[in-house]
């Protein structure tokens, strides 16, 4: 069968040294692609052109953007889509789900024991550098209940296929994940544009995602409420997700709310409405930690509400995520995820760890300062792709630069080795052609009381630029829709 | 409803009527003024200073020269100049964001595609030979926005606040107009063969209002002083009269308080009473004192619009 000869992959180049998850070595399609792959055959690159276009201006009118606060303004761009899907088997599935869940799980006890009795420190697991010494530490939450017993609500894990074919995580996020808005537009623009292909495969549906969110969100209500009163905090709409924001809301059918719009009578959460105040009994936060009450954390922070701390420690709220997650997500716990999975749930971690050089430790900071050209250099406390460093992409002078930054304050970094990620084809708009891009993938997982929810698919970030391998959408990423087929 | 949110839709429906008031009013005293019978109307200065007039900037020295393109441009896309239809589009767009998650996908896209439409147009294309092509497409996009407003939304408060929005402005914009183009009238009346009740200018008033048409079906005859006045003040049944939009406004602000239209404190009891001293005028003698009318009638719509800043957008 003729595959690569198809004309919309004729000047499709493989790099034999990277996991292409459609073409095999020989340069077969797989066969998991191959009718996609054949359907997708039947279309000549000017009809790609064209439905890319059309995607755009769909986006573009849909107004589903986000604002990058550049020098000068602040421009509003949409997130660039592809229209080739990404397959996943439902068996590959299954791994990652559990795997994810047993992350949430073991990250949900964690949280606990660190706002608790520290067992995990007393028994020497961790090392008590890993708290004392985190910025996102809140000693505000020491010995707080949480409604249910949930502090990470909604984790947003962000796993990798590695050249070796099995599945990494990178990065848990649990403080407040964004991107699953994304997830929702990409299929319906991919079903908009391409219809047909949907006849061929059996794939899970993501738009549940919203009523999985609200059930779950209810079965952590606080304690004594009938009929919850759920909403959404945002900082408002020059936010970066508001679109998100908003998006969620209306999905949920819930109130989409600012700070101003709320406040604290006797330790009870109030909104105002046309109608009077109405009380309000989850708050599905958007806005960080340190900005939620101005009485408690940052008193300058106008996007939060002034007492509501004192209302979510009396019980009278729940907060999703809790305050305080932020202490085990940074890239510094990371590295003990296999032993605080060990610890708590008495299993072996699903999914692997990338190995991880911690800069404190003064034997491995030698190694990582002697390999800075092999290792990837992440600071241990800044989302958005922000302060990373790939070491084959150094100068020599970038090198020694980085080594004076990490010398001066070890603890602030982390290295692994560089992952090659898994390359996906990629319709590149400037070329007209499809090329191999390489591609994560961000998954969400809704921890509920005794319940757990993991949504079938995902954000896959492709990186636009030629070989660069940071995926963040802050750093014009774009992305895929993620097919997740059903057991056939 | 959030009491904010119920503010920003408030002010998305009266900014959306307020860029059509505009883009209207210069389209029709624009193209109208072309072919005027007599040279006052057809100068470019008496039309000019009639679009600065409505925009809330009456001449100061009846010597000043206007250029055209500089008003043109200030009505249209000036972002320094608040009314500007770019600035209303953008105000409207603005609001319409914060409420996203109340609004239907359909309305908000429409008007994102206004917004959209109104930013890439080129200003100095606008100001040299597009005035045609822009002010028609903005009048057009509002009506598409009213149709989505009313087929896409629940008619429930969130669709009750918009129309408050819409039709206090509509009032407002329609006695603005009333007013300059009564103005306008009084100017014209030097020229040979144009008396003031029988002015040309009466005709371009109901085209501003797009009530021409109604008005002849309705009248029969040409358009007087008396008889337009009438038409746009009096007449329940012309959409852009102002008893028809303080019947609407009663409307919708019943549905907001139902139970509290007999407290004389409330917005309600405000409109109801407005609307009904309107119900028993008669033209003549609103006529009679035009300028008293018309302070009267724009003091009445602001306390409305306080009033209800104060019993509903309270946060």
């Amino acid at each position: 069968m003729p595959n690569i000869e198809s004309q919309i992959f004729s000047s499709y180049q493989r790099n034999p040294l990277l996991h292409d998850e459609i073409f095999d070595q020989e340069g077969q399609v797989k066969a998991i692609y191959q009718k996609l792959f054949n359907l997708y055959g039947e279309h000549s690159i000017e009809d790609y052109i064209q439905l890319n276009n059309k995607a755009k201006s769909s986006f573009f009118n849909q107004g589903i953007t986000f604002q990058v606060y550049g020098k000068k303004e602040t421009q509003e761009k949409i997130f660039p889509f592809d229209l080739f899907p990404r397959i996943i088997d439902s068996q590959e599935w299954e791994t990652i789900e559990s795997g994810v869940i047993q992350r949430s799980r073991a990250l949900n006890l964690f949280l606990s024991d660190l706002y608790h009795e520290k067992k995990i420190i007393k028994q020497g697991v961790v090392p008590l550098e890993l708290i004392s010494s985190s910025a996102n530490y809140l000693h505000q939450m020491l010995g707080i209940d949480p409604p249910g017993g949930i502090y990470n609500h909604i984790s947003g894990t962000d796993i990798i296929k590695h050249n070796d074919g099995n599945w990494y995580v990178l990065e848990d996020n649990i403080r407040c994940p964004s991107g699953v808005s994304y997830v929702i537009c990409n299929r319906t623009a991919l079903k908009r544009a391409l219809f047909g292909v949907f006849n061929h495969y059996q794939t899970h549906t993501v738009t549940d995602y919203a009523e999985n969110l609200l059930d779950l969100l209810e079965t952590v209500k606080p304690h004594g409420v009938d009929q919850p009163n759920c909403i959404v905090i945002t900082p408002g709409m020059y936010n970066s997700a508001f679109y998100e924001h908003s998006y969620l809301a209306k999905t949920m059918g819930v109130e989409l709310v600012e700070g101003r719009d709320l406040f604290v009578e006797n330790d009870f959460v109030y909104m105002k409405t046309i109608k009077g105040p109405q009380r309000v009994d989850i708050i599905y936060r958007r806005i960080d930690d340190l900005f939620l009450d101005p009485l408690e954390f940052r008193e300058d922070s106008t996007l939060g509400v002034p007492g509501l701390f004192a209302a979510y420690k009396k019980g009278n709220v729940t907060l999703a995520n809790a305050p305080g997650t932020g202490v085990a997500d940074d890239k510094a716990v990371y590295t003990y995820m296999p032993e605080i999975i060990k610890y708590y749930l008495g299993e072996d971690p699903i999914l692997s760890n990338v190995y991880t050089y911690h800069c404190s430790r003064p034997q491995e900071l030698k190694y990582v300062l002697e390999n800075v050209d092999k290792l990837v250099i992440k600071p241990v406390d800044e989302a958005g792709g922000y302060g990373i460093s790939i070491g084959n992409k150094l100068t020599k002078k970038e090198i020694n630069e980085r080594k004076k930054q990490v010398k001066e304050d070890p603890r602030k970094y982390v290295a692994q080795p560089i992952m090659s990620l898994s390359v996906h084809p990629t319709y590149i708009d400037e070329n007209h052609s499809f090329e191999q891009r390489h591609v994560d993938l961000r998954t969400f997982t809704i921890l509920g009381k005794d319940k757990e929810f993991v949504l079938k698919g995902g954000l896959t970030r492709v990186a636009l630029q030629k070989g660069n391998l940071i995926v963040n959408s802050s750093q014009g990423g774009g992305s895929k829709d993620t097919w997740v087929l059903k057991n056939q | 409803m959030l009491s904010r949110v119920a503010d920003n839709l408030f002010w998305m429906g009266r900014y959306i009527e307020r860029s059509e008031h505009m883009a209207r009013y210069l389209n029709v005293n624009y193209f109208s003024s072309l072919d005027a019978p007599n040279q006052i109307s057809q100068s470019r200065q008496f039309v000019l200073k009639s679009i600065m007039f409505m925009a809330g900037e009456p001449e100061s020295d009846a010597e000043q020269k206007l250029k055209e393109e500089e008003v043109l441009f200030r009505i249209g896309f000036d972002t320094k100049y608040p009314s500007s239809i770019l600035n209303n589009v953008k105000n409207a767009r603005e609001n319409a964001n914060s409420a996203r998650d109340l609004i239907s996908t359909e309305l908000y896209e429409a008007i994102n595609k206004f917004y959209h439409f109104v930013s890439s147009y080129s200003a100095e294309a606008f100001v040299k030979n597009g005035l045609h092509d822009f002010t028609t497409h903005v009048t057009e996009m509002t009506a598409i926005l009213r149709g989505k407003i009313r087929g896409t939304l629940l008619h429930n408060e969130v669709y009750a606040i918009i129309m408050l929005g819409v039709n206090i402005e509509r009032a407002t914009q329609i006695i603005r107009i009333i007013n300059a183009k009564y103005h306008d009238a009084l100017k014209a009346q030097g020229s040979y063969g144009d008396k003031f009740s029988n002015s040309y200018e009466w005709s371009t008033l109901l085209k501003c209002a797009e009530s021409y048409d109604m008005m002849r079906r309705f009248y029969k005859k040409t358009p007087t002083s008396i008889s337009t006045l009438e038409f746009l003040i009096l007449n329940p049944n012309c959409p852009r009269s102002v008893m028809n939009c303080l019947n609407q406004v009663y409307n919708n602000i019943k549905v907001l308080d139902p139970d509290y239209r007999y407290n004389r404190t409330s917005t309600a009891f405000l409109v109801g009473r407005v609307r009904a001293e309107f119900q028993y005028k008669y033209i003549e003698e609103i006529e009679n004192d035009i300028q008293a009318f018309i302070s009267d009638i724009l003091d009445n719509l602001g306390e409305i619009s306080k009033k209800m800043q104060r019993e509903f957008f309270n946060y």
